[in-house]
């Protein structure tokens, strides 16, 4: 979870609800790619490059924020890039309406996952409080 | 009187990524997503209510490929007509013969 996320929730610059709120999308990288907390933003450095992927990666379908018990969280939908032929390492979740594109999470796939000419998979957790990728509990 | 508010990934935390490769994902490995959407149930739950969640979630699952064959078939049926409306009666068949 990147450090400056969480100080932009206190400033409202995000806004997870669906349909109303922020555009958030998805970009893939290389295991050339050396993220950590501190980092802030979008970079199209060893950003991946293949078929069926576009810069700047894919846009997210936001799960609206909710709550259950005293644990609030945010999710999105399962992300395809179809007909892909790619390799990544891992992706970055970044606000591609704010200013600057501010960086959410990184995720890190554990080891290189390819297609080839196949459908690329991000499967999110399920939408509950012990599961969802944003929770604040 | 107040606890931290947290919010970072267990240890361990992975999101999942499934690929295939020169083909689409069939309508069982998308089931199996999307059961594990609908149900989900804790490690440390009863181990009777554990097991139920999973008979359940078993059961959906099946349900789900069954429609989503269905739904495959009925979209390669629209797919078939629109070519052959389009003048392509051999790709129309390849289609429906998929």
């Amino acid at each position: 979870m990147c450090t400056s996320f969480k100080t932009e929730l206190l400033q409202a610059v995000h806004n997870f609800t669906n349909g109303t709120g922020d555009t958030f999308k998805l970009a893939l990288y290389t295991n050339s790619a050396s993220f950590t907390a501190a980092t802030t933003a979008y970079t199209a450095t060893n950003e991946v490059v293949g078929t069926g992927y576009t810069a700047g990666g894919g846009t997210l379908t936001n799960v609206t924020p909710t709550s259950s018990g005293t644990t609030a969280f945010a999710d999105f939908a399962d992300l395809t890039f179809s007909t892909a032929t790619i390799t990544a390492r891992g992706a970055m979740i970044y606000n591609d309406t704010a200013a600057g594109d501010p960086s959410v999470v990184i995720l890190d796939f554990g080891a290189d996952k390819t297609s080839t000419a196949g459908d690329f998979t991000i499967v999110f957790p399920a939408a509950d409080a012990t599961n969802a990728i944003i929770r604040i509990a | 009187m107040t606890s931290a508010l947290t919010m970072d990934f267990p240890a361990g935390f992975q999101v999942g990524v499934q690929t295939s490769n020169n083909r689409g994902f069939t309508p069982e490995e998308i089931a199996s997503r999307c059961a594990d959407k609908i149900v989900s149930v804790s490690d440390t739950s009863h181990p009777a209510i554990r097991e139920q969640a999973k008979a359940f979630k078993d059961q959906i699952e099946k349900v789900l490929a069954f429609y989503m064959r269905e739904a495959v078939k009925s979209d390669r049926t629209t797919v078939y007509n629109a070519l052959m409306d389009a003048g392509h009666p051999e790709l129309a068949k390849m289609i429906r013969n998929l």
